[in-house]
């Protein structure tokens, strides 16, 4: 049997950022409003940092999307915070 | 690193009675009586005429009117492939069965035993041809790959040829994979119906299907949905890890009818079936998880059924009960039945307390129900959600899925 697997992975997201790199489209809807954004730096002593500016957003359809951005490979993912 | 063996045509060599009889002659497999009216796998020869395995036995017919039919030989196909599974399995390797001639391993841990991959791969070829030599030449065509993943493995099989085998190294995956052609994917039961709209789009190739999107399969996500992303995911040289079986002792028994049987005639033969299976020693006092019930067919070919009980048993009337619906199925009347046990369950020697409490009740219904659903879905239909860093700042470190102990 395999072992343990991740629950909640990222899954990459269309995301189009404004001039101050909030988000302003999320899989082509547009954004209404920001509601928070914060920063996640973890595992520094490693070979593998993880740097990820995160931000929560509504969209036009009011729908509550936490979406962040990998400020290393430069990539937007959506994620269930 | 993954090993793929793969036997061409498999069934279809089985069913024929070995390679030699292709050899340059349009065949099919024929459409099992009373079932749907289409072939099964077809040879090279008929391959060229434009027929295809699932089509319509009219239309194949159209395009290729000498085509020979072979009646569909499902039991001598398990019988083959099993042989040639324990026989890969007696060099140390955990297989994944995808279907009959198709088979991955882990090499991983054998490279030490065979000095490296290469022997791996020889010792491989050597048990699939071993196997084969038992029983109508099936190994001699086997084609061997290897890659770091199981999809990257398949295309370096079929690559191969029955004498040199194509082993992909993990830096040149990607660049392997983007030349070869989208019908590769059909060897996934998921990403399988992706092929057909992939050709009317012109995607030829994995690299031109890694170049709609590059780098993220969004615009495959939006297009083809789940199955579109696996296939991204697939040509860019990602995979699941392998889902190995468990080895089971192997525990038969048959019996060839005089004259031709069917209805009350069959029930009364696998009644005696079911008694000789529980009266053999090597079960050991095991229960019965899952059984395979196979005939020969009065009209050529064979017949097979799997049926996976709703409990572990030992009880030779809930057996037959369970067993009996599926002679029903049968498209013919039968000249021999078999009756072969595919999984064991715990001995049959528990007993239950006398004053169970519920939740005890309630946690051996769960149990019971793991170990079905494993048992017909496999080692990770069931699993549990466990929080191990509930307060992470990482969402995806807080909950991980391990497998339900049960």
């Amino acid at each position: 049997m395999s072992a343990s697997r991740a629950l909640n992975l990222p899954r990459p997201a269309r995301v189009r950022a404004g001039s101050e790199g909030a988000p302003g489209m999320v899989d082509g809807r547009a954004v209404e409003s920001v509601r928070e954004s914060w920063l996640v730096e973890d595992r520094w002593w490693t070979d593998e940092p993880l740097r990820r500016r995160y931000w929560e957003v509504v969209d036009v359809r009011g729908r509550n999307l936490v979406v962040f951005h990998d400020l290393r490979s430069g990539g937007w993912f959506i994620q269930a915070a | 690193m993954v090993v793929c063996v793969y036997l061409p045509r498999f069934e279809l060599v089985i069913a024929a009675g070995g390679p030699e009889a292709l050899a340059g002659r349009a065949l099919a497999i024929a459409p099992l009586p009373g079932g749907e009216s289409r072939v099964g796998g077809v040879s090279g020869a008929a391959e060229a005429f434009g027929v295809q395995a699932g089509m319509a036995l009219g239309e194949a017919l159209a395009r290729c009117p000498e085509l020979g039919l072979v009646a569909a030989d499902p039991l001598g196909v398990a019988r083959a492939w099993e042989a040639v599974a324990r026989a890969l399995e007696g060099i140390g390797a955990a297989l994944e069965l995808d279907r009959p001639g198709l088979a991955y391993f882990e090499a991983d841990g054998l490279r030490g035993l065979y000095g490296g991959e290469e022997g791996v791969i020889a010792a491989a070829r050597e048990a699939v041809r071993a196997a084969g030599r038992a029983s109508i030449g099936v190994g001699r065509a086997a084609r061997v790959g290897a890659g770091p993943t199981r999809f990257c493995a398949l295309a370096a099989a079929l690559d191969a040829g029955s004498r040199r085998a194509v082993i992909v190294d993990g830096k040149g995956a990607r660049r392997y994979l983007a030349s070869q052609p989208v019908e590769l994917l059909c060897f996934r039961s998921e990403t399988a119906a992706l092929v057909e709209p992939l050709r009317r789009l012109g995607v030829r190739t994995l690299g031109e299907l890694r170049e709609l999107s590059p780098g993220r399969p969004d615009a495959v996500a939006d297009r083809f949905g789940e199955a579109g992303v696996l296939a991204h995911r697939l040509a860019g040289g990602a995979d699941t890890p392998l889902s190995t079986r468990r080895v089971e002792d192997r525990l038969e028994v048959s019996l060839e009818l005089g004259e031709p049987g069917s209805g009350q005639a069959l029930e009364r033969v696998l009644g005696v079936l079911v008694d000789r299976l529980l009266a053999r020693p090597e079960r050991r006092g095991r229960t019965l998880r899952a059984a395979s019930l196979s005939a020969r067919l009065v009209e050529g070919g064979t017949w097979q059924e799997r049926v996976v009980f709703r409990q572990a048993l030992s009880d030779s009337r809930r057996m037959r009960l369970a067993l009996s619906l599926r002679l029903a199925l049968l498209p013919a009347p039968a000249e021999g039945l078999r009756l072969a046990v595919e999984r064991f369950g715990p001995p049959d020697g528990e007993q239950g307390t006398l004053l169970r409490s519920a939740r005890t009740a309630r946690l051996a219904s769960l149990r019971e129900a793991v170990s079905q659903v494993r048992t017909v879905a496999g080692p990770e239909a069931a699993l549990r959600a466990l929080c191990v860093d509930p307060d992470s700042r990482v969402p995806e470190r807080r909950v991980v899925f391990t497998p339900f102990p049960g």
